[in-house]
């Protein structure tokens, strides 16, 4: 398998636990982690194309926070936020701090990987391209 | 220009030349990129839309979540839009920004508003319901006070424990975090997961304390019901969630009742009914539906049972067809509950709409059981024996009385009704429910009334974009000429359902689309401008053409012959039924800074960033200019030819060719690219139609017009590279697996198409420009014109002005549009030789006549 290029970040140990799991069933590698300063550390050690980051996480730095210092290290991540209650004001933050999207809770899982996909292939080498296709080859055509 | 700056510009150009392509290679990416994503945002955000609208309409549940959810979704989506362009048009569209900002802050503004407080009363008894506590009481029993208090129909006593109680109920020891987070871990893709989950969650809330205060105001409510009814009355406990009896009914059943309680269970039962809305029925339905769980407030309504004698359900229409007005009764013996569940035959008595209602027919069945309540707790199903069976459970009288209530409910609500009834012991009738009557299938052969025989029906099927029926005259609207002469109170008819044609709105009677959903832009102006459209009816122009008069009843996806007084008359219309209600009433008003449409003419003064007035003029604006930013990367770049391939077919041909992307099957060496090579689908897509039916006319004099090099690049070896000739103008193509520009110029002449192409069929689009020729002004109009019916016929959007042609075509499937470039590719060749025969009328008839034969045959094709 390849080398694990995706992070998802949550505090919901029970959400993140399903979601690995599910990305598993489906071959995607992806490395999971339960707070923003973890996050960070990894992202520190090695990059990750695409950090997928819930917003509300009430334990340590929140996401939108967690989010700017990922630009401050690594611009070039794509961070696709997560949240389970909207507010316009943080959905324009997140945006405006460089989010790559804002998606919703509950996720429908086809969303996620297409945003996934979306993100990988901006990232433009041929690793993730062709794992961007491999994700995009697992959702509905249309 | 001048001529210092024409050299500028030349050396500019040559000394990018040696890198330019991996560069070119790299924007290209980068803009494609972004192109796509802001596709995808134009989508979710009409999405959203008009998900507003259908909630703001009353057929959706309520919920300050969903309001915030919508509107931060929608800013969300149209950022991601002005950022987009922002990417394809550096600094062109900045005012975008301060409108959207504008935009956004206003509706923050609106949603920040403190909402007056809900009822904050943990009972309400059914005397001091109506309507306007739906989001107190839920759907249910706030219509059932309704009934009671305004209409002075008789309904069992009873009271409300409110969604307020509820809420106390899941706040209560932290039930609802506990909820949440297995509904948040939860795979919801999987049944037998999702099932787990639902028993697991039902049985924590079975277990569950009801909060002191809560269970002392049920008790008392109920105590107050016992002094009204005497003492230890049994009562049913009904779900009455918000939402769940709206038009759209999707709720209906998910929910649970338990009939016959007594003060013992009350409290059991009471949490009985709030765990269904962790049913598995409910949690599969709100995830599909996307809805939230905290956006179902959970009412449940406490009522003394009647003791029935018989029940069942009125309509005040003809449920499998609404346009049969008359007023429907199912009856059993016993509980009404037999119908319902459908467990045993019921008698059916029909009556007409007339003061007194008359009885029309009655079909009296063999009732072979019934529901009744037993003397302590619960209901039992009897077998009904003696000559009871066969007599009718409704007298005459019962069945003209309950009609009058079923007519009088309608005209109430202004829409047909669904009731549940029962009569009592002294044969008074008694209403125990009531909801709008859920749309049902169009009408089956057997059911449809004889005013509607078959030969009347021109088309069925399709979907309702707007609600509603209109009547007039056909007009079928294909070109953009059409728009001047569209007739007052008209139907339209077009292929497809472009917002171009929504200028026409405010004059037309219904629109008709053959092709087109329900969350595009034209859907939604038919939907603000109350016009009828149904769309997605294939073959309906050319069906329709000549049907002179006609009407389109949208809401029963039909169009019949002539007008029809009876489908006009039966569309009454709706009222939301939360309309009044505090979060309606913000959604409403956070709805006009999304909503509506006022940019409707790209090409009028006011199509301008800052004439944006809610975030749909905003996607409008930007999906406009984002397809011309997309073009116009053709016409501003310019690659080396040494970073390009010439294209070899049995000959090198003058064919340019510049892979962005992943346009090569593989790796090509060398300075010729084979046609086996090229993946570019688009581009393949031309050279079919380009090689498709050969020139047969006669040869082309004149070699200066600007499609005779392709026309001479196939024919003429001497073309090839090193032979430099005045003719030897190239054709550059820029090509990746689904995208291809093809960039022609010679002098004043251009020709450019630009195409995207993929299965992802909203990113599709094509794009075609023309200008010039090698003919006096006049002929090259005559060529122009000819084109541009051409295109319009295939679908294309075209303008033109003076000899410049622009025409566009999005959003279609992957194989319509190839096929559109093979015509493209059939015309690049035939239509530059008409040059030649122009100036005679004769002939160019005998052309026009022979394009549209040749094109037909290419369409017929299979594609290759």
């Amino acid at each position: 398998m390849d080398q694990p290029n995706i992070l998802v970040v949550d505090d919901e140990g029970d959400f993140l636990e399903t979601l690995m799991k599910r990305l598993q069933r489906r071959n995607i590698p992806a490395l999971g982690c339960s707070s923003g300063e973890e996050a960070l550390q990894l992202i520190r050690t090695s990059p990750f194309d695409v950090v997928v980051l819930d917003i509300k996480m009430p334990g340590g730095m929140d996401g939108i926070q967690t989010l700017k210092e990922i630009k401050k290290v690594r611009p070039e991540t794509e961070v696709i936020l997560l949240t389970g209650h909207a507010s316009i004001e943080t959905g324009m933050e997140g945006m405006q701090s460089g989010a790559y999207d804002y998606l919703l809770k509950p996720i429908l899982l086809e969303n996620l990987l297409e945003k996934m996909a979306q993100a990988l292939e901006r990232r433009g080498g041929a690793a993730q391209r062709a794992q961007s296709e491999r994700i995009r080859s697992l959702l509905p055509k249309g | 220009m001048p001529i210092g700056g024409y050299l500028k510009k030349l050396l500019r150009r040559r000394a990018a030349a040696p890198d330019d392509a991996a560069a070119l290679r790299l924007e290209f990416k980068e803009r494609y990129h972004h192109f796509k994503l802001l596709l995808g945002a134009n989508c979710k955000a009409l999405e959203v839309m008009s998900d507003i609208e259908e909630t703001l309409r009353g057929e959706r549940l309520f919920g300050m979540t969903f309001v915030r959810a919508a509107c931060t979704s929608v800013c969300v989506s149209v950022f991601s839009m002005v950022r987009g362009l922002e990417r394809l048009a550096p600094g062109k569209y900045t005012a975008l920004f301060e409108r959207f900002d504008a935009i956004q802050k206003d509706i923050e503004e609106i949603l920040a508003r403190p909402l007056p407080p809900r009822d904050p009363r943990l009972v309400i008894p059914l005397a001091e319901l109506n309507r306007e506590l739906t989001d107190a009481a839920g759907g249910k029993m706030a219509n059932l006070g309704e009934i009671r208090n305004r209409l002075g129909l008789r309904v069992p006593p009873g009271f409300a424990i409110t969604t307020a109680a509820a809420e106390r109920f899941f706040a209560h020891r932290e039930l609802q975090t506990e909820i949440d987070r297995r509904l948040q871990a939860a795979e919801t893709g999987r049944l037998d997961a999702l099932y787990a989950l639902s028993a697991e969650i039902q049985q924590m809330i079975i277990r569950a304390e009801i909060p002191p205060e809560v269970e002392e105001a049920i008790l008392q409510a109920y105590a107050a019901l016992e002094a009204e009814c005497g003492h230890g009355v049994k009562v049913a406990l009904r779900s009455s969630a918000l939402g769940e009896d709206t038009g759209e009914n999707s709720f209906a059943g998910q929910y649970r009742s338990e009939l016959n309680v007594g003060r013992d269970t009350l409290l059991t039962a009471y949490r009985e009914v709030l765990a269904s809305k962790y049913g598995l029925p409910a949690i599969t339905y709100r995830l599909q539906r996307g809805f939230r769980d905290e956006d179902i407030a959970m009412g449940v309504g406490c009522l003394a049972m009647v003791p029935a004698v018989a029940g069942g359900v009125v309509y005040s229409r003809n449920p499998v067809d609404p346009h049969d007005a008359r007023v429907f009764i199912n009856a059993v013996w016993g509980l009404p509950k037999a119908v319902v569940d459908g467990s045993t035959a019921c008698d059916l008595f029909v009556l007409s709409r007339d003061d007194p209602p008359e009885l029309l027919a009655a079909e009296v069945r063999e009732k072979e059981r019934k529901y009744l309540c037993y003397p302590e707790e619960g209901v039992c199903r009897l077998e009904v024996s003696g000559p009871e069976r066969l007599q009718p459970a409704l007298t005459r009288e019962q069945a003209v009385a309950l009609a009058r209530v079923a007519l009088a409910l309608e005209r109430h609500y202004g829409t047909p009704q669904d009731i549940e009834w029962a009569t009592d012991e002294a044969g008074e009738i008694v209403i125990l429910q009531c909801r709008p009557l859920t749309a049902k299938e169009p009408p089956t052969e057997a059911a449809a009334p004889a005013a509607l025989e078959e030969e009347s029906l021109l088309c069925r099927g399709g979907v309702t974009a707007s609600p509603g029926a209109g009547a007039g005259p056909v007009f079928v609207a294909e070109r953009a000429a059409d728009l001047l002469s569209f007739p007052q109170g008209a139907v339209l008819v077009v292929r497809q359902a472009l917002p171009r044609w929504a200028s026409l709105l405010g004059r037309a009677a219904a629109v008709v689309a053959e092709e087109g959903g329900f969350a595009g832009h034209l859907a939604s102006v038919a939907r603000e401008f109350g016009v009828p459209a149904l769309f997605g009816l294939p073959g309906a122009v050319e069906r329709l053409r000549a049907a002179g008069e006609v009407t389109v009843d949208a809401t029963g996806r039909r169009v019949v012959a002539g007008r029809r007084e009876a489908l006009l008359a039966a569309q009454a219309p709706r009222r939301p039924l939360m309309q009044g209600s505090p979060v309606h009433r913000l959604l409403e008003e956070a709805a006009r800074r999304i909503v509506p449409l006022n940019l409707l003419d790209p090409d009028a003064l006011e199509f301008a960033p800052e004439h944006c007035r809610t975030l749909h003029d905003i996607t409008r604006f930007i999906h406009e200019k984002a397809v011309l930013e997309m073009f116009r990367f053709g016409q501003d770049h310019h690659f080396s030819e040494r970073s390009s391939k010439q294209l070899y077919v049995e000959v090198p041909m003058q064919w340019w060719i510049l892979n962005l992307d992943d346009g090569f099957t593989e790796e090509v060496e060398g300075r010729y690219v084979r046609l086996g090579q090229i993946a570019c689908r688009p581009m393949l897509a031309f050279w079919r139609g380009f090689t498709a039916i050969p020139w047969e006319g006669p040869p082309a004099v004149d070699g200066r017009g600007m499609l005779s090099v392709l026309f001479q690049a196939t024919t003429n070896r001497s073309l090839n590279l090193g032979v430099r000739s005045k003719f030897a103008e190239r054709n550059y193509f820029m090509i990746a697996r689904s995208f291809c520009c093809l960039n022609q110029r010679l002098g004043f002449h251009f020709a450019t198409l630009e195409a995207l192409v993929s299965e992802r069929t909203a990113e599709n689009y094509l794009s075609f420009q023309f200008k010039g020729g090698a003919a006096d002004f006049e002929r090259r109009m005559a060529r122009v014109h000819l084109v541009a019916e051409i295109l319009e016929d295939l679908g294309f959007g075209v303008e033109i002005r003076e000899d410049h042609l622009v025409a566009r075509i999005e959003a279609r499937p992957e194989p319509d549009l190839l096929k559109r470039i093979e015509v493209l590719g059939y015309l690049a060749l035939h239509t530059r030789q008409m040059d030649m025969v122009m100036a005679n009328p004769t002939q160019v008839e005998h052309y026009r006549r022979k394009y549209r034969a040749d094109i037909e045959q290419l369409l017929a094709r299979g594609s290759a």
